[in-house]
């Protein structure tokens, strides 16, 4: 006697496999992992639906095995894209946003400053045998010295106008 | 009295085929959704920055996760501009690639499927290790993000 094969669910079957297989790739995805948690459970449905059709009929159940196994399973990945998305929240915490940046960058704006008033600034130049050796001290005290030794004894304290009696 | 059998057409006897044949559905399914994904990266540009997807994590925690800018990858990808699509997101290339060899394997392995039905079972274990170790080399970095946000769980 021929044994007939009865493949009921099997539709069923193909239809959760591949939404489970689909939902498998994107939940590994952070950006659309938490949104494939959607075709996990209609997988997980349509495979449950599919083996409860098979085992009443007692066709063949592989597939819709399979198609259940993974669409758990990227249900599960899924659901963990819950505690990456709190590990960056708690990333941005530790932070504190713009603040902690516009601190740093005012500090490394101070150091150059302060830097380049008191830098020493030396050029040389080299041509057909003859240097020319430049020097510059752009220290801020040396610039306040020269400047008081420039208007030596003429400073004007008291620059208001006297009034005419 | 002669009985003829009646002819099906050849749309009819693809269906009935297909239906026998689960593999070459599943098979011309993944095709499709793969030409799709090709297909958004092509149609939505990254001058335009008119992505309809966009990342729940960036909402959520205002900022951006491991793989935000991979649709903009995608699309200089497509467009040949390799070395801006890395610029956007390094893992983007891995993943174009996962999804272009499935592609080009779906097709080859649906030829060998009807070309040699022999081999059936044997190309089937083939396709499912193969896929599996490709989908595992090509999301490594985003499993190992998984997994590093379950171990070090907020407080």
């Amino acid at each position: 006697m021929e044994d007939v094969k009865n493949n009921t669910g099997q539709n069923l079957g193909i239809a959760a496999l591949i939404t489970a297989i689909i939902t498998f790739v994107f939940a590994v995805i952070p950006c659309v992992g938490l949104i494939a948690i959607i075709p996990g459970i209609i997988a997980i449905v349509l495979a449950s639906i599919g083996l409860s059709q098979a085992a009443k009929n007692n066709s063949p159940r592989g597939m819709l095995i399979a198609g259940l196994i993974i669409a758990i399973i990227a249900s599960l990945i899924s659901v963990s894209q819950i505690f990456v998305a709190g590990k960056i929240a708690l990333k941005a915490d530790k932070w504190k946003g713009d603040i902690h940046i516009q601190n740093i960058i005012k500090d490394i704006q101070d150091n150059v400053v302060k830097d380049l008033e008191d830098a020493n600034i030396s050029i040389k130049v080299e041509s057909n045998g003859e240097k020319v050796e430049i020097n510059t001290n752009s220290d801020k005290k040396d610039r306040e010295q020269k400047l008081e030794d420039l208007e030596g004894g003429n400073i004007q304290k008291d620059d208001t106008l006297q009034k005419k009696k | 009295m002669i009985l003829y059998k009646r002819k099906s057409s050849p749309r009819q006897s693809l269906k009935v085929r297909l239906r026998n044949e689960p593999y070459l559905l599943i098979n011309i399914f993944f095709a499709g959704v793969i030409l799709l994904i090709i297909a958004y990266s092509g149609i939505f540009s990254p001058e335009k920055n008119n992505y309809p997807v966009t990342c729940i994590h960036e909402k959520i925690t205002r900022e951006p996760c491991f793989s935000c800018g991979l649709s903009h990858s995608f699309s200089l990808i497509v467009r040949g501009r390799i070395n801006e699509a890395y610029l956007w997101n390094l893992c983007g290339m891995r993943v174009f690639l996962f999804f272009a060899s499935q592609l080009i394997l779906r097709v080859t392995f649906s030829i060998f499927y009807l070309k040699y039905p022999v081999t059936r079972k044997q190309l089937i274990i083939i396709d499912c290790i193969g896929s599996g170790l490709i989908f595992l080399i090509s999301f490594w970095p985003f499993i190992v993000n998984i997994i590093s946000g379950i171990s070090r769980p907020t407080p």
